[in-house]
Order: C-alpha cells, then sequence, then structure tokens
C-alpha cells in the first residue's frame, strides 16, 4: 500500500517539476478534443433543428364543399375520423371549413387587397394531416386520392420533405464522421505528445533500470501521469465547448428558424465519455511512449554512453 | 563472489569486446580493470550487470549464473549490486536525498526506515547539508558522491564503477576514491574500470589489465603499466 502511495506521489510531483511539458501534453488532448466535441454538438445542432422542421402538417387534403353532388353532409368529419385511424397518421387530424380557411386566407395575404378581392365561397374546407413518419406522404397521399368522391386535391410538401430529409442525413452521417475522425486524431496526437515526453525522460526511465526499478515500478507514475493529463485535457474541452454553445445559444435566442440550445442532459453524457476517452488516450499513449524503453529488459545499455 | 568462465563478447559488426575472459573475485575484493580506450573494461561491467547478454561463456554473480537469469528477474540483480558511472547518472528532477532513497523505495521499503538510512549514508559521503539540492545545483565531485551513496544506500555486496572519476580532477579524485576505499573495507566486493593511472597506483589493490577484450595480466597487488624488469 506505501508502494502505491509512492508511486501516486511520484506522478504528482513529476506533473509538478515538468510542468512546461505537462502543460503542452494537456493543451494537444485539449484542442483535439475541443475539436472532436464540438463536431458532435455541431451534429446534435442539426439533429435538433431537422427534428424541429419536421414538425407541423405535412399533408393537406382539399376537401369537396358537403352537398355538392355526391358528397352528402357528414361525409367531411366521417373522413375526418377514418383518416385518423390510419397508423401512418399522428392524430388528431385537424378539420378546417370553409369560415376558418377564409380567415387563414386574409391572414396569409393581409395588405393586398386585390387578392383579398375574392368570393370566400370558393375557398375549401380540408384536413391538416401530420405523419408518424414524413417518409409515409407517398402512401397517404395516395390513399387519400383514393377517397375522390370527397377529396378534391391533396398538397404534400413532398420535394422540401424529401430534400429535407436527404439534407439533414448527410449532415449526420457527416458530422458523426468528423467526430469519429476528429477522435481518432485526438488519440495519435495524445499518444505523440505524451512519447514525445517521455523521451525528453528516457535517461531517467534508463537510470531506474539501472538502480533495479521493475518495469511497472517504472510504468505506473508514467501512467497516471498521461491519465491526469487526459483527464485535465477532456474536462478542459467540454468545458469550454459547453461554454460557447450554451453563450452561442443565448445569443440567438431569438432565432425562430434555427435553435441552438443543446440539452445539458447530452453534455452531461457525453462529456463522461469524453473524460474516459481523454483517460484512455493519456494512458495508451504513456504505454506506446514507454514501451520502447522498457521493451528490452537488458537495455539500459542503448542510453549508457561510454563505448565498449 | 563474481566468477567469470572464458566469457565472450561480440557485439554486431563483429567487435570483440570480450575474448575468453575468465576472472574469480573473492568477497571483499577491489579489482582495478585497466585499459585503453575500447579494451573492454567497460563491456565487462556491463555483462555483470546483464545490460548486455555474453555471446558465449558463464557469469556468476553470488554464486547464481546471471547469464540464464529470466529477463523479470534483472531487476532483483540489479538491486543486489551497486553502480557508479562516469556520468553519474542521477535522476534531474530528483533532490539528492530523493535520489538516493529511490534505490530503497524500488525495494519497497516502508518510508520510516528510508529517512535514517538515506541520512546516514549522506552524511558517510559528506553531503548532510546539501539533501535538498538538485544534481544540476552540485559539483561534478558532489554529484558522484550522491551516485556512490545511492548504490551503497542499500548495502549491497558488490559495487561495480566505471570510470568513477573519469569525469573529475585529481583532488576530488582522490577524494571519491577514499570513499570507496571506506565502502570496501565494510566488506562490499569493488571492481572498477578506469584508466587513471596515478589512482591504480596509489591504491595499491588488485589490478587485471585487458587488451582487445582479453585479460593480459592479473596481479594481486598490481600497477597500471607493467614492472618493467631492470
Amino acid at each position: 500500500m506505501s508502494r502505491f502511495f509512492f508511486l501516486v506521489k511520484e506522478a504528482l510531483t513529476n506533473l509538478r517539476r515538468n510542468a512546461l511539458v505537462v502543460a503542452g501534453a494537456i493543451l494537444a488532448v485539449f484542442i483535439s478534443l475541443s475539436l472532436a466535441f464540438g463536431a458532435l454538438v455541431v451534429n446534435e445542432v442539426l439533429r435538433i433543428n431537422t427534428l424541429a422542421w419536421q414538425d407541423g402538417v405535412h399533408v393537406i387534403a382539399f376537401l369537396k364543399d358537403e352537398g355538392a353532388a355526391g358528397v352528402p353532409p357528414g361525409a367531411h368529419a366521417q373522413l375526418q375520423a377514418e383518416v385518423e385511424t390510419w397508423e401512418e397518421v399522428k392524430p388528431p387530424v385537424r378539420y378546417v371549413d370553409k369560415n376558418e380557411a377564409w380567415i387563414e386566407f386574409q391572414q396569409i395575404f393581409e395588405g393586398q387587397d386585390e387578392l383579398l378581392d375574392i368570393d370566400p365561397t370558393i375557398l375549401p374546407a380540408s384536413l391538416r394531416i401530420e405523419l408518424v413518419d414524413i417518409a409515409f406522404y407517398q402512401s397517404v397521399k395516395f390513399r387519400l386520392e383514393q377517397q375522390s368522391q370527397v377529396v378534391r386535391r391533396v398538397n404534400t410538401a413532398a420535394e422540401e420533405i424529401e430534400q429535407l430529409e436527404n439534407l439533414s442525413n448527410v449532415l449526420n452521417v457527416l458530422g458523426l464522421g468528423m467526430a469519429i475522425v476528429l477522435g481518432l486524431s485526438a488519440v495519435v496526437l495524445i499518444a505523440n505528445t505524451i512519447r514525445l515526453a517521455i523521451y525528453a525522460r528516457r535517461d531517467e526511465v534508463a537510470v531506474m533500470k539501472l538502480v533495479g526499478a521493475s518495469n511497472w515500478f517504472i510504468r505506473v507514475p508514467f501512467l497516471l501521469e498521461g491519465m491526469i493529463e487526459g483527464v485535465i485535457g477532456a474536462a478542459l474541452a467540454v468545458f469550454v465547448v459547453w461554454l460557447g454553445s450554451s453563450r452561442l445559444a443565448e445569443a440567438t435566442q431569438s432565432f425562430a428558424l434555427f435553435k441552438l440550445d443543446v440539452a445539458n442532459r447530452f453534455f452531461f453524457q457525453w462529456g463522461i465519455l469524453f473524460l474516459i476517452f481523454g483517460a484512455v488516450a493519456g494512458v495508451v499513449g504513456s504505454l506506446l511512449g514507454l514501451s520502447r524503453y522498457l521493451r528490452d529488459a537488458d537495455g539500459v545499455g542503448a542510453d549508457i554512453p561510454g563505448g565498449i | 563472489m563474481i566468477r567469470l568462465e572464458n566469457v565472450t563478447k561480440v557485439y554486431e559488426g563483429g567487435t570483440v569486446a570480450a575474448n575468453d575472459v575468465s576472472l574469480d573475485i573473492q568477497k571483499g575484493e577491489f579489482v582495478f580493470l585497466v585499459g585503453a580506450s575500447g579494451s573492454g573494461k567497460s563491456t565487462l561491467i556491463r555483462l555483470m550487470l546483464r545490460d548486455e547478454p555474453v555471446t558465449r561463456g558463464t557469469i556468476y554473480v553470488a554464486g547464481k549464473d546471471i547469464t540464464t537469469l529470466p529477463k523479470w528477474k534483472i531487476p532483483y540483480l540489479r538491486r543486489s549490486v551497486g553502480t557508479v558511472f562516469q556520468d553519474y547518472k542521477l535522476l534531474p528532477n530528483k533532490t539528492v536525498s530523493e535520489n538516493v532513497a529511490f534505490a530503497l523505495e524500488v525495494l519497497g521499503r516502508p518510508a520510516s526506515a528510508i529517512k535514517p538510512q538515506v541520512e546516514q549514508v549522506l552524511d558517510l559521503v559528506g553531503l548532510a547539508d546539501k539533501a535538498a539540492r538538485y544534481p544540476r545545483q552540485l559539483s561534478g565531485g558532489e554529484q558522484q558522491r550522491v551516485s556512490v551513496a545511492r548504490s551503497f544506500v542499500n548495502r549491497p555486496p558488490i559495487m561495480l564503477c566505471d570510470e568513477p572519476t573519469g569525469n573529475l580532477d585529481p583532488k576530488t579524485s582522490v577524494g571519491i576514491m577514499k570513499l570507496l576505499d571506506r565502502i570496501n573495507r565494510t566488506g562490499t566486493t569493488i571492481v572498477m574500470a578506469t584508466h587513471d593511472h596515478a589512482i591504480v597506483d596509489a591504491m595499491q589493490r588488485r589490478v587485471v589489465a585487458l587488451e582487445s577484450g582479453s585479460v593480459m595480466r592479473d596481479e594481486a597487488t598490481g600497477r597500471y603499466e607493467q614492472d618493467v624488469p631492470e
């Protein structure tokens, strides 16, 4: 036990006495993980926003007037009730009667008097339908068109919906791909920086071996140092990205179209993962950096000058 | 204490650094390995430390054949052999007392036992007042005394010294030699590679002269140069 405490103390003392090298390693972790975490947050923002854009009415069915040929009274309510039972449709289905349609029309074209100068009775009643998944729009459109005795015309935001779907898919893949690539390069960068730090101290490793330290005795303080550097760098990265993102969200609160506020839960969950990631990257970096100097238990010789 | 049987060491590239060397070093002996640069002095020291594997032959240290020692046991060998090198090999980020204590930490000694032992040995080498200094704040002679203190602090039965006075002026060298002599008188076997004529001649101890990896001369109380009969 006292040995373990000694090794922990060693690690902390080394961190303090090699401040410059340690700062370099922490900076490397911080920068690379900030980029990776940033990419992840951007990805989340896109996901939130494409979800938001998908909210709302997807299909509008304009109806023939009740009382016209072949449309008995009550046909609208009957159709509304039927559509609500369809599994592709998210109930409730909103019925907009002719009066409401006129009010809506007036709102949309407010101030454009020449457009408002029409006969209000020509505006049809309609059903406003929201889908469980916008991918169903074609089948819903088809089923509505089958009801041709009541349905006059079906409008969908078909192209727009499809484009939005494609865009959000591409952006999701891109964002995730970025996060993964940046995460991998973070491991390489962290490992390399710690390797350099150990390279600078290779004589120290040689001396430890000379005095009879076992490989694990030499390794443990270096591993702890790498882990601490990784965790501090990752914590800084998570904190800075969180701060930046929440400040940006505050500043852009008034934007109706694009929301920037990412849930704190997202930061918490991914933040913990990034801390673990930083710790593991630090340990792996130290292991890789040390392996060269510990590989050969006979190998002090490589570091002892003086020839034969 | 140390026995070399027909030890040969050929480095990659074909340099023969030890050529069929046989030596028997008794407990408590003080042995000088002398010879020009490249004669194989340092190689013998490194072979005894298992810092290099032998090409042929067997080396016994404290009764154990170290040439067949599994790698994971090498640290145990090194803990029972103190070493002093020309370039001191101190840990730059540790203070004098931490450097000396490290040799005991490696053995897993409790902190309460380490402190008095370190103080005692620093007293022996005359550096008690510089325990909190870093190696870079010391002179060469002082650094070498720290190195001697570190190698002696756990009272190893054997000390191997490779040109310990190589970087020091004659006066400082005498100080280090007096220290090694004192340690030798406690019963510690010392093998020292050197090309310092004055020291070898003054000490009047066993001298093993090497040339191109072969033992040319082995005298119980010898001088650096062979006496030319008048």
